[in-house]
């Protein structure tokens, strides 16, 4: 990513700059988490390389080729989960494979393989309400690993589970990234998750965003739980480095929604 | 003693889950007998009335008077043809009238939800159309179409287009984002994703529809009778009215009630096993009927 700008059009007209002048490089196979204050476009910055959304200037590129329409090779997990309700999680997980053309019997029993590979053998004919948070965020991670993504863009993707499966959680993609080594775009705004999992740790700014300061996390793998690598003392050391960055900035965007609030124009 | 044994705490389950039996039958008896006790006050009351002449029958008719009027229909006919005949002929013309609006409005909601720039071009024009009373255009499509059948379904699946249509297109427009989202990243075609995540995620709100489309449907194939034609439910009332007959009136009544509502239970069955994959809590939506 070269000097991203990304510009929104309010519907009032006005020019809204989500992001601006983000320059980031990850290298293939890098486990990559992007932190900063709530609104200052983390999650833009994943709809840009998802192709979802072109930049308004700059130039985005995964594995060299400019991003033009939807990006090859990219798998997307959302913060809410993205499953189709009216669809057993069997066909839910298959659906990648049968949209790059692959036949039914052949996308239901790679679906098959993968639901097993998530711990989740035995719920094939579930439907997606029937299955817990955690349970979901498997069949979420699965549906996304089943295509094999050179790419994968994860929007706060356990943000909605409970502490305890959160760790569970973290650890099982921690396993997965392990097997596949995708590229990982991970945004959090848990810094913990953050240091835990990735082998860089990027800090974007207060609204409109740009990239503040990248930390290389030099915590060796395999790192085991992630709930005890908290205790570690080289983890502190980072936490209380990176904290120090993405301080400033939380608390330039509380002062400001604050303001907002207290001069009576609040509105996000 | 502080734990209770556990034999004895069974027992006590089994006679609390009885006992909340018990109640919800005495429960659902009670209802029974209000519902049959209003309906019983009701018809006895008409019935003595028109007896003693404290309710004119001439005006008013008498449930004693409609169900002789029914029964010399079901044997004799009415004077165009089998009473049965005029049943079906209004059955045929609400649901073809009904399956003709349905599936036009599911597509055109699809086709203007997914594609905005058509919704902004043609959207005026179909809220102009909407905006007038439709029935009137039952006078159009009988000099258009003649006496016939082609009259009736068309105005029956003029007033059922809209209702579906709307719904529909509300239905597309509020597709989660973030499902559409997916599927394109994982490979979907836009013909896939309508097919796969929008149309299924609309079908919730094109099923809510359906219930007052279906009554919209029989009120157009009567209201089509009512304004010319040569048989059918409509025929039969517009007659009986004409020769002042509240009975047959009443009467005609009573038959296409029974239609709409057999029509709405065939209705429900339907949603059941289209919305199968909906958890219970959400499947509790009650949808009024027209």
């Amino acid at each position: 990513m070269v000097n991203v700008t990304k510009r929104f059009v309010t519907p009032s007209g006005a020019a809204m700059t989500a992001i601006r002048d983000v320059s980031l490089t990850v290298a293939p196979g890098e486990f990559c988490a992007i932190v900063g204050p709530t609104g200052c476009g983390k999650s833009t910055t994943l709809t840009l390389a998802a192709g979802l959304e072109q930049p308004s200037a700059g130039t985005v590129r995964v594995s060299g080729t400019p991003v033009d329409g939807i990006t090859k090779g990219v798998s997307f997990v959302f913060q809410t989960d993205a499953l189709l309700p009216w669809k057993p999680v069997l066909d839910n997980v298959a659906l990648g494979p049968m949209f790059k053309g692959i036949g039914k019997s052949e996308a239901k029993s790679r679906a098959r393989t993968w639901l097993q590979t998530v711990g989740l053998g035995g719920f094939e004919e579930h439907y997606p309400h029937q299955l817990s948070g955690g349970m979901r965020k498997r069949v979420s991670l699965a549906a996304a690993l089943i295509n094999e993504p050179s790419l994968l863009l994860m929007d706060e993707p356990f943000s909605a589970l409970d502490v305890q499966t959160r760790a569970i959680m973290s650890n099982e993609l921690l396993n997965l990234w392990d097997r596949l080594t995708p590229t990982v775009l991970f945004v959090t705004h848990d810094l913990e998750e953050a240091i835990g999992l990735a082998d860089k740790v990027v800090v974007i700014t207060a609204g409109p965003g740009t990239v503040k300061a990248v930390f290389d996390i030099d915590l060796p793998r395999p790192r085991g739980a992630v709930q005890d690598i908290r205790f570690d003392k080289r983890f502190l050391e980072l936490y209380q480095q990176i904290w120090g960055a993405l301080r400033e900035e939380v608390e330039q965007t509380y002062a400001r929604s604050a303001g907002q609030i207290a001069s009576g124009r609040a509105f996000a | 003693m502080a734990t209770t044994p556990p034999a004895a705490r069974a027992d006590d389950e089994l006679t609390i889950s009885t006992q909340a039996r018990t109640r919800r039958t005495r429960h659902r008896q009670l209802v029974i007998l209000g519902q049959a006790g209003i309906a019983l006050v009701v018809i006895l009351g008409w019935q003595i009335g028109a007896l003693t002449g404290f309710i004119d029958p001439f005006f008013f008719g008498s449930p004693s008077g409609i169900v002789i009027r029914l029964a010399d229909w079901a044997m004799n006919g009415t004077a165009y043809g089998s009473f049965w005949l005029q049943i079906w002929t209004t059955l045929e013309e609400a649901l073809l009238g009904f399956a003709a609006g349905v599936t036009s409005g599911i597509f055109f909601g699809v086709l203007l939800g997914e594609v905005p720039y058509l919704a902004e071009v043609i959207g005026p024009y179909i809220k102009i159309v909407n905006a007038l009373p439709r029935i009137v255009l039952g006078s159009i499509f009988v000099m258009w179409l003649g006496l016939g059948l082609p009259s009736k379904v068309m105005l029956a699946a003029v007033l059922v287009f809209f209702v579906v249509f709307f719904n529909a297109f509300q239905g597309v427009r509020s597709v989660d984002r973030n499902l559409v989202s997916n599927a394109r990243i994982l490979g979907a075609s836009r013909l896939q994703v309508v097919w796969h995540v929008v149309f299924p995620s609309a079908m919730t709100w094109i099923i809510a529809s359906l219930h007052v489309a279906l009554g919209f449907a029989i009120i157009g194939a009567i209201v089509g009778e009512f304004l010319g034609s040569q048989r059918g439910l409509g025929l039969v009332i517009a007659t009986a009215q004409n020769t002042f007959d509240a009975n047959g009136v009443f009467g005609a009544m009573i038959v296409i009630g029974g239609l709409a509502l057999s029509a709405e239970a065939a209705m429900s069955m339907l949603e059941r096993r289209l919305l199968a994959w909906q958890p219970a809590a959400t499947k509790e939506r009650d949808v009024q009927g027209v």
